[in-house]
């Protein structure tokens, strides 16, 4: 889950709902400017794309000489300063993660797999234990050991950099507001950019290898780290850090001993988002020397899509893995639970020690019985590989009823009667028709602040040339983002309620946060064989999670005294849900909506590889034929949407709360 | 009391450990030092598409097999790969489909890249049909024969009739050509190349009407049964890559056909490994020899080292030739 922007619910003040006379009601005057669009839609017939003579042609070239520039630099004779420190940075880097592998290989399967086991088994318990073995045992059965433990040194050495940088840098956002709104601009663009448009800069600037694809996945990764320590220290409650500063103590004492011990939930949620993130590269990373399970996802594609889907497959069962073991090591490391004794002590440390001596033994009888550095016996993977195949056939067949009489039927309707009538409505006006119309709602939904900010983001779509494609983009990104909210909040309202709900969405969210789209969306394209759909779908699919943990989280946490009231007073099940908790739980289902957005238009790149067109196609064309200046171009139009729809979303909250207070 | 006794023991308990372990590696170290004496290590680059899972794994093979060298393979995407090779971390990619703006930057100006000749196969670019509609369309042999029936490609996205576009990663023009040939064709954007497979399979599978851009060589053309349609002939000064902008005119001939380039990194061209001179004669006898090593390995999911292996062991004559032996 993506807790990104963020203020999280305070204490919940009772919401007092806002009587205004209908006919200046948000939902009037909301519906009003769409009729007015619509019917400017109908009446100018004709296209009038973004005048040309507003469009700053030769920032392409600009860019396109830069990167020529840095290229240049890194092969000169003599290498500047700059150029060797960046050196130094990437064989560091290439080292850590080389001697992680290295590390892997002489202790043998059996015994990384005994110091994987034994350090959860340790640290967290014997749930741990056994999840990070049954993990090692997936890897095993696939028969991608090697490419799983490439990809395993690549993920600690990526997660465990982004959070040493990262958590530092969000403390300092949680106690200095001025840092935290100067570090938010730069966040956002380092989740919304996709990773294409910077992949060939870090190449020249760090080469390739897994040097580089650590800079990618961190870059990715970082910024849950960040925001999330943030909203943690920011979290702890005022009264408890005044009543430390009265006590006489340091800014230091502060941090260690108040902020950092109190916020440990919303620590350990960056610790686990970090991992998820980082995961959700691997394929990226892959693209530039990464290795591992993501060149095994990228080459399936082409020549083995069954052997793609069980690449796919292990990236999940390790970003769960670890996910789970990093849970439980923080659990138990409760600083509510340490005030152990002489005894406890004692069993701590014959633990350990019976932990190592395990490692040790594990990699001993390696190599007494000549166990390989790479497990490679009786793998399961032909058996799974014909399966996967099989249900991929299936998908491929447009004989079936699947296909026939549900995807096919299905993915014409929502193109021919959902999509490309909201594309006409946007791209095809005149253009001021449809940035004044936008410029409005923003203006209704989130007020005036919001509205510039809006129009600026429009203007510079128009202004680097890309008001067509971001057009197309954007109706793509309201319908997926509309699926994906309704999705997610039903979804999450009915897991709040249920905890069988619960435990069944947690596992699918994980997956489908983790699972890297390649994977599924081929099959969506023999299922679904028409444009848009492909990616919309993936989209859909990677945003509904997020929307489903925060309205789960938001409507769970509501007040239980709000609750109770409302049960005194004779209130139904289904009144209580929907007159007290979804009203009470509007700033956190807000906040779904809002990161729903976000990861809608982190799809935009590999919808565009599948069918989407628009902006993430000339991203990827940016990448893949060097027109990085192109590429880039696009990306920041793909930036400038997702700050406007950020930003609309995010004031909403804002605007409400301020005239609940009012 | 008794905590300090158990401290003891279990340090050293943890000591012994450490020390097996140590013991361990330094043992590891050593044994897997001894390969590949005479050639030392190659480092190929696998690219995306089959073709290149070919390549790489038969010169993967021979070089291993006859040279005794050891061979890595690395999987970076094709533009990247170039600075990849200009710092020396790749040693040579096997096909590569002329790239110009790479060979200006990093052949001709940094000379960190060296071209070593064609691997044999020669790359078109097309508009392609499935043969079926031949059958109904005669006409359908040439673009001229297209016009006035675009709508047999209707689509529900493209209801006058839809052409197919390519992967992002290649050269392509065909929204200017269909402009500049006056056809109407909706322009749709499928994709990269295996969502473009995806799609036109599902509609031949259904033996439905399609048009696309597409290339040879690709084990798919024999399978599926595709057909070029003829375009209008080269021109002086026909372009081909439509960002390179300019009138459409200029855009409206057939695609031109080109070798395929091998490419050292240049400290693997001066490196004076018998592998450079076995990797400079490799090139394959014909598209039909790669399409059959890809088809095994694509088609037929077999293993790319064993595919390689078949084919190698059918082959012996045009392998000696790459050895250099008569």
């Amino acid at each position: 889950m993506a807790v990104a922007h963020g203020q999280m619910v305070d204490a919940p003040a009772l919401a007092v709902l806002e009587h205004r006379p209908w006919w200046r009601s948000r939902l009037t005057l909301f519906t009003a400017i769409v009729g007015a669009m619509v019917v400017c839609y109908f009446a100018l017939s004709h296209t009038l794309s973004w005048p040309a003579a507003l469009e700053w042609t030769s920032l392409t070239g600009y860019l396109d000489r830069f990167q020529a520039w840095l290229s240049n630099q890194g092969d000169a004779a003599t290498p500047n300063v700059f150029v060797r420190v960046l050196n130094g940075i990437s064989s560091g880097l290439n080292t850590l993660v080389t001697w992680l592998y290295d590390a892997f290989t002489r202790l043998r399967w059996p015994g990384t797999t005994a110091l994987g086991t034994l350090i959860a088994l340790r640290f967290g318990g014997v749930r741990a234990g056994a999840i990070m073995l049954a993990g090692f045992a997936s890897f095993g059965a696939v028969g991608l050991w090697d490419e799983s433990m490439q990809t395993f040194a690549l993920m600690l050495a990526a997660v465990g950099l982004s959070l040493a940088v990262g958590m530092p840098l969000g403390v300092i956002a949680g106690r200095s507001t001025r840092f935290n709104r100067a570090i938010t601009p730069v966040l956002d663009a380092m989740q919304i950019v996709p990773a294409f448009a910077y992949l060939m800069p870090v190449v020249i600037l760090f080469s390739v290898g897994p040097g580089a694809a650590v800079i990618t996945t961190m870059i990715y990764a970082i910024p849950p780290a960040i925001r999330i320590t943030a909203l943690g220290i920011r979290g702890v409650p005022p009264n408890t850090v005044e009543a430390a500063a009265s006590m006489g103590s340091t800014s230091m004492q502060m941090l260690g001993k108040v902020q950092l011990p109190l916020a440990r939930r919303l620590l350990l949620l960056s610790v686990n988002q970090t991992i998820l993130f980082a995961l959700s590269m691997v394929v990226i990373a892959g693209l530039i020397g990464g290795g591992g399970l993501g060149s095994a996802v990228t080459n399936g594609l082409y020549s083995n899509p069954a052997l793609a889907v069980l690449a796919g497959a292990a990236i999940v069962v390790m970003a769960i893995a670890l996910d789970r073991v990093t849970e439980a090591i923080a659990d138990r490391t409760d600083p509510a639970q340490r005030h152990a004794d002489a005894a406890g002590w004692l069993r701590t440390r014959t633990a350990t020690a019976a932990a190592a001596a395990g490692v040790g033994l594990a990699t001993g009888l390696a190599y007494a019985f000549g166990a390989g550095a790479i497990y490679s016996r009786w793998t399961a993977r032909d058996w799974l590989l014909h399966y996967v195949q099989n249900a991929l056939d299936y998908m491929a067949n447009p004989g079936t009823f699947l296909f026939r009489d549900i995807t096919n039927p299905l993915g014409v309707f929502l193109v021919v009667h959902v999509l490309q009538p909201l594309d006409a409505f946007l791209a095809e006006p005149p253009w001021f028709v449809t940035f004044a119309g936008l410029v409005a709602i923003a203006f209704v939904l989130s007020g005036l602040r919001r509205a510039v900010t809006t129009a600026l983001m429009f203007a510079v779509i128009g202004v680097v040339g890309e008001w067509q494609p971001a057009m197309h983009t954007f109706s793509q990104v309201l319908v997926a983002t509309a699926i994906a909210v309704a999705l997610g909040l039903v979804l999450g309202v009915w897991a709040a309620e249920s905890r069988t709900v619960s435990r069944i969405t947690r596992p699918v969210n994980d997956v489908l946060q983790t699972l890297p789209q390649l994977v599924y969306v081929v099959p969506f394209v023999y299922l679904f064989p028409i444009s848009y759909i492909p990616g919309l779908l993936a989209s859909v699919l990677y945003a509904f999670p997020v929307v489903v943990r925060l309205v789960e989280r938001g409507v769970s946490d509501v007040a239980p005294h709000a609750v109770e009231a409302a049960k005194a007073c004779g209130a139904t099940r289904a009144q209580i849900l929907l007159k007290v908790k979804i009203p009470l739980a509007r700033d956190a289902i807000m906040l779904g909506v809002n990161q729903g957005i976000i990861m809608v238009l982190a799809v935009v790149v590999i919808a565009g590889l599948v069918g989407s067109g628009a902006l993430g196609y000339e991203v990827a064309q940016g990448l893949q034929r060097n027109e990085f200046g192109f590429g880039v171009v696009a990306s920041l139009a793909i930036l400038a949407l997702g700050i406007a729809l950020d930003r609309v979303t995010q004031g909403n909250q804002r605007s409400q709360r301020e005239s609940e207070r009012g | 009391m008794s905590n300090r006794f158990w401290r003891g023991p279990a340090r050293l308990a943890l000591l012994g450990a450490g020390i097996a372990a140590v013991a361990v590696l330094t043992g590891a170290g050593t044994a897997a030092a001894k390969t590949g004496a005479s050639c030392g290590t190659v480092t190929l680059n696998e690219q995306a598409w089959s073709g290149s899972t070919a390549n790489t794994y038969v010169a993967k093979y021979v070089l291993e097999h006859f040279l005794g060298c050891k061979v890595k393979i690395t999987n970076i995407a094709e533009i990247p790969v170039y600075e990849a090779m200009a710092k020396g971390k790749v040693d040579a990619v096997l096909e590569d489909w002329q790239h110009v703006a790479q060979y200006k930057q990093y052949v001709h100006k940094q000379k960190s890249v060296v071209l070593v000749g064609s691997n044999g196969l020669t790359g078109h670019i097309g508009w392609y049909i499935p043969s079926y509609l031949l059958k109904q369309y005669p006409e359908f042999k040439t673009w001229k024969g297209l016009k006035g029936h675009e709508s047999v490609f209707a689509s529900p996205e493209a209801p006058q009739g839809m052409f197919l576009g390519g992967d992002p990663s290649y050269e392509q023009k065909d929204t200017q050509l269909i402009q500049a040939l006056g056809l109407n064709f909706k322009h749709v954007t499928v994709g990269a190349e295996p969502a473009e497979v995806a799609r036109f399979t599902q509609l031949i599978k259904q033996h439905k009407p399609v048009i696309m851009y597409w290339w040879t060589p690709q084990y798919l053309n024999a399978q599926l049964h595709l057909v070029e349609v003829k375009l209008p002939k080269r021109f002086k000064g026909c372009k081909d890559d439509a960002t390179a902008g300019g009138n459409v005119k200029a855009y409206a001939c057939a695609y031109s056909s080109y070798p395929l380039e091998k490419l050292f990194s240049k400290q693997f061209a001066t490196s004076g490994s018998p592998a450079v001179k076995v990797l400079k004669r490799w090139r394959w006898p014909s598209n039909n020899a790669q399409n059959l090593v890809a088809k095994w390995i694509a088609g037929d999911h077999m293993d790319p080292a064993k595919a390689a292996q078949k084919w190698v062991k059918s082959n012996m004559k045009t392998v000696n030739k790459w050895l250099g032996k008569k």
